[in-house]
């Protein structure tokens, strides 16, 4: 190396070393979790009985606070500075939500990226809330996962206190039986890879496949039954005898005409409108085994 | 600024010397073993009803007596390492929930479950019949050959005779004495769960499910026309699966995979019951009508296959992963659906004789003539969900997204020489299985632009295609285009989505129906119909919803949503299906954890569809049409409050008003047959009034009381039930009590926590 490149070299060389802690010095860095309760004692308060205020957190994330809000020294340095509080509400969606994933990433959450949620820039935190959670599990904003859900979708409230129901408004059940908030399978973020599929998983008996087969019901339960409630006998979407006659105008009894003279308290009284009309005798609607059945009779 | 950096340095110093210190339970300074029990709560029910309605209880189990009304146990151990938790609800009750947890964050955990649904059908039906054993019911002989009697003597001076009155009159001493049943079943749903590693890079997973359904519901028995009899169908079910599966995480990406096995099992095969109206079984072409004025024949008895046992596997593997600038996830399963009961006999009226393809007779109560023994049923499923998605430079954003499901039926079609209706007569109509089988193609694109902080606009583009075997559309494709926006500046959320649809098809194959005969027949459905589920369609779907805070405590959310489906296109059908939506809510919040809220919901849908009524053939004349409107209105409101009255005095109350207001308006031109159309108002007029009152006292920071008061106020009236007796013509009916009712129930309710 000749004189003049060693001088360089020297030059950069200290010119670096004297910049250095100040490049440093601009990098927040952490702070740990005493510093951060030494104000923020409500926040340490709120996680007991958490999952993440429990020791298996400790294990897993060996920053506690600075694990989500990242590397605090910044605003300890200069706390009434509004721009250097590592709040999450700062950050965008898809950043907010990155922060959960650092943990939270598989599971039930695995096919979150390019869900319905993810692409509506909705984020864990506009569901759940480590802080201060209401729910008695998945540290949800609401009471429970259905409220949680209807914060949003409100038009399905109404359908949840229809007659013919799912027990979802008494607690037997709830919306996360059948859909996955963050990413599922199937359409409308079903669990299963079909809406028939999902309801198989509670109503297995009407899996088959049969002998005789009824065509819209293989392809969806939906053709028929509307599943957040319906005013209707077995959650139909409209009552029978109408709901067969959709399809069905055949000769003879199909497509004749039901109306208020063929109720059972009138002169014509039909048993193809009264109590359950059709499925009173085609009572093997969703498929039969039975050799004498095509028409899904016994 | 060095003070501070002094302090920032050593407390990060402390942190880590603190943080990497051995824990507690290694050091052994205290096994730190802590048990929580918040809370106990026991609790005694007094339940007033003013009716027998099933609805009451529907899906739970309110009545007089104690109950553990809620068990929370935590306890945790190893410095907090290890933590369990034992979770009862109404104890001992049809409407129970236990739970058992026990983990070790982030290394596994261990889940077990047990979860009650009752489901209660209707109370104090009128059965004529006696249960003689595990799906039989039959009447008693001397009763069955009276009646035989009653109806051949008619017969014979009379055929016009044998009609409803004469039958009730018949019926009705019988009816008087007849016992009662309640309808109901009960879900006992059972989940054990293993987790390990899962906050590690592979995570594996074991569940398996159990649950037993058991008890009645109806089902309409028919052994003709003129002979339907609503019987309680027993269930008695087993359904059982287990699912093993793995996970890995890495740094870009990840893998689950999987299978699981589903097992279906009904305990109880067949229903057989007796005739009210014969003992002896015979057979004549009209004995499908009797008894009435063709026919008084038909078997003794009847049998009805009840659901088949079956079987599910399926395997699965999803995967995510960040290539480049590219974010691509996507999910395959394989599912095979088997089902191989074996089949009855065509009937076990052993008067009738089938006829074989030949033109011989046979035995049709012999399983031995039916062309195969059992079902051999088998269905592969092959799905693929997937989506891909790239960032275009700061503001704008691309995903793909496709889902194929292809279902197919590779069961082989069986032919049968014709069939036996109702256990009346042989129908010698040669029939032929169809395996219908389908496939689903789900294609689009959503381009993303994200205006501003906050703000967002999409436009996706899509094309849904479905490709059917056996049914009158063999291909149909369903393009679709939606506009959807959000914005949020502090507490303002303005979100909606506007999406049009239109759906076009190959030719529709009215003849499709053949494909079930062996020989086939002149068409009998109106030519003009299209099955709304292939028929081509528009569509609108449309959303506007606004939340906002008002201030600090209150939000008020309005919105307004709807979907119009257009088949105007179908001369007959289904035409047109619109439902539009308004709701609205405020949410004040009172004090530290106090809440108030008011709710309503308005939903108004109206449907449409067109017929026409054909005799003996398929009728040409336009008078003969038929139309029917149906409107229901649906409309919810709803107030609670949680509040914090005074020092330890705790407050939650809830109101529901719910009513639904359906009318059907029917119409029919004058001249043909029908002639006019009469409709009626009580399309399912329905009315729920609920309300809730906790009142809560903490007497100590140990032991609580609380009162409740619950009301509900139920008033159904539907043109399917109006009128019903337990005779009608043609049908015997339960009539099981399932309508209005009026309810109290009062608890009284004491809390322990230690």
């Amino acid at each position: 190396m000749t004189r003049s490149g060693a001088a360089v070299a020297a030059l950069v060389a200290g010119v670096a070393l004297a910049w250095t802690p100040t490049l440093l010095a601009d990098e927040p860095t952490y702070v740990g979790v005493e510093t951060c309760v030494t104000c923020h004692d409500d926040k340490e308060a709120s996680l007991e009985g958490t999952p993440h205020g429990q020791a298996g957190f400790a294990k897993l994330s060996a920053r506690n606070c600075e694990e989500c809000h990242g590397p605090g020294s910044a605003h300890v340095d200069d706390p009434d500075n509004a721009d250097l509080r590592p709040t999450l509400a700062r950050l965008t969606p898809d950043e907010r939500t990155a922060v959960c994933r650092n943990c939270h990433s598989g599971g039930a959450r695995f096919l979150w990226d390019g869900s319905a949620h993810a692409s509506q820039q909705i984020s864990c935190a506009d569901c759940h809330s480590v802080h201060s959670p209401k729910s008695e599990s998945s540290q949800l904003q609401r009471a429970n996962e259905t409220e949680q859900c209807l914060s949003c979708h409100k038009d399905v409230r109404a359908d949840l206190w229809k007659t013919s129901h799912h027990p979802v408004r008494e607690g037997r059940m709830s919306c996360v039986d059948c859909h996955n908030p963050h990413g599922g399978q199937g359409a409308k973020m079903i669990r299963a890879a079909s809406v028939n599929d999902q309801c198989y998983e509670c109503h297995a008996e009407k899996r088959g496949p049969f002998l005789w087969e009824h065509a819209p019901v293989r392809e969806s339960c939906v053709n028929c039954h509307a599943p957040h409630g319906s005013n209707h006998l077995k959650l139909q979407k409209t009552s029978v005898p109408y709901l067969c006659q959709e399809c069905h105008a055949n000769t003879r009894h199909p497509g004749s005409l039901y109306d208020n003279t063929t109720l059972a308290d009138a002169a014509r009284a039909s048993n193809r409108i009264f109590n359950r009309a059709c499925v009173d005798c085609h009572a093997a609607i969703h498929g039969s085994n039975d050799p004498s059945a095509p028409y899904l009779g016994h | 600024m060095r003070a501070n950096a002094v302090h920032s340095s050593l407390t990060a110093v402390a942190a880590i010397l603190v943080l990497s210190s051995p824990s507690q339970a290694q050091s052994g300074s205290s096994s730190g073993f802590k048990l929580e029990l918040d809370p106990v709560t026991i609790a005694y029910e007094s339940v007033d009803v003013d009716t027998e309605s099933a609805k009451f209880n529907e899906y739970r189990d309110l009545k007089d007596g104690f109950l553990l009304e809620r068990l929370n146990l935590r306890g945790s151990y190893a410095g907090g390492d290890r933590n369990f938790s034992v979770t009862a609800r109404r104890a001992g009750r049809d409407d129970a929930f236990y739970a058992f947890d026990y983990r070790s964050e982030g290394s596994y955990s261990f889940k077990i479950e047990l979860n009650r649904i009752p489901h209660r059908f209707g109370n104090n039906g009128l059965l004529l019949f006696d249960r003689t054993g595990p799906g039989r019911y039959e009447i008693d002989d001397a009763t069955q050959a009276s009646l035989q009697l009653a109806i051949a003597d008619q017969f014979r001076t009379n055929r016009a005779g044998v009609n409803y009155n004469f039958l009730n009159g018949l019926l009705q001493p019988y009816l008087a004495t007849a016992g009662t049943v309640d309808l109901a079943l009960r879900r006992d749903r059972a989940r054990a769960e293993l987790e390990l590693g899962k906050a590690g890079r592979f995570a594996w997973g074991l569940t398996l499910d159990h649950e037993d359904r058991s008890g009645t519901r109806p089902y309409g028995a028919s052994l003709g026309f003129s002979n339907v009899a609503e019987l309680p169908e027993p269930i008695d079910y087993r359904t059982t699966s287990g699912q093993l599966n793995g996970e890995w995480k890495g740094e870009r990406g990840g893998v689950q995979f999987g299978g699981r096995l589903s097992r279906f099992e009904n305990k109880i095969d067949v229903l057989v019951w007796d005739n009210v109206f014969r003992l002896t079984s015979t057979t004549d072409p009209n004995a499908y009508t009797a008894p009435g004025s063709s026919s008084i024949g038909g078997t003794a008895f009847g049998r009805a296959p009840l659901v088949p046992d079956n079987e599910a596997m399926t395997l699965f593997v999803n995967g995510r992963g960040k290539f480049g600038l590219w974010t691509m996830q996507g999910s395959l399963s394989y599912v095979t659906m088997e089902q191989d009961d074996a089949l009855q006999s065509y009937t076990l009226n052993s008067a009738i004789r089938g006829i074989d393809e030949q033109g011989a007779t046979f035995d049709a109560t012999d399983r031995s003539f039916l062309p195969q023994s059992s079902a051999d049923r088998e269905v592969d499923v092959f799905s693929f969900s997937g989506s891909a998605g790239v960032p275009l430079g700061k503001s704008f954003k691309l995903d793909f997204r496709a889902r194929y499901y292809d279902y197919d039926n590779g069961s082989d079609r069986v032919v049968f020489p014709g069939y036996v209706r109702f256990d009346a007569v042989w129908e010698e109509i040669g029939r032929i299985t169809v395996p219908y089988a389908y496939d689903r193609t789900d294609l689009s694109a959503d381009l993303g632009w994200n205006i501003a902080r906050g703000t967002r606009l999409g436009l996706v583009a899509g094309l849904r295609e479905m490709n059917r075997s056996f049914r009158e559309i063999e291909n149909a494709e369903e393009i679709f285009v939606r506009l959807d926006g959000s914005t949020r500046k502090g507490g303002f959320w303005l979100h909606g989505h506007l999406e049009l649809g239109d759906r076009s098809t190959d030719s529709y194959h009215v003849e499709a129906q053949h494909d079930s005969f062996t020989h086939p027949e002149a068409v009998n459905n109106l030519p003009d119909l299209r099955k709304f589920d292939e028929a081509e369609r528009d569509y609108l779907d449309y959303l506007l919803q606004a939340d906002w805070a008002l201030s600090e405590t209150l939000d008020l959310t309005f919105g307004v949503s709807g979907r119009d489906e257009d088949y105007s296109k179908s001369l007959f059908g289904l035409h047109d299906d619109e439902i539009l939506r308004f709701n609205a809510e405020l949410n004040w919040r009172v004090g530290e954890s106090g809440n108030v809220y008011l709710f309503a919901n308005r939903a108004d849908r109206e449907v449409f569809q067109l017929s026409r009524q054909s005799g003996a053939t398929v009728s040409t004349d336009p008078l003969n049409n038929w139309q029917v409107r149906f409107d229901e209105l649906n409309e919810v409101v709803g107030l609670g409050l949680n509040l914090e009255l005074a020092e330890r005095w705790q407050l939650d109350v809830s109101g529901r008003w719910s009513r639904s207001d359906g009318a059907a308006d029917i119409f029919s031109p004058p001249g043909g047959t029908p002639n006019l159309g009469v409709g009626f108002d009580d399309y399912e007029d329905i009315e729920l009034l609920a309300s809730v009152v906790d009142l809560g006292f903490e007497i100590n920071d140990r032991m609580a009381v609380g009162f409740g008061w619950r009301y509900e106020d139920y008033v159904a009236e539907s043109f399917i039930t109006r009128g019903l007796t337990y005779y009608l013509p043609g049908t015997l009916l339960l009539n099981a009590e399932n309508g209005d009712y009026q309810g109290d129930v009062l608890t009284v309710r004491f809390s322990l926590k230690h």
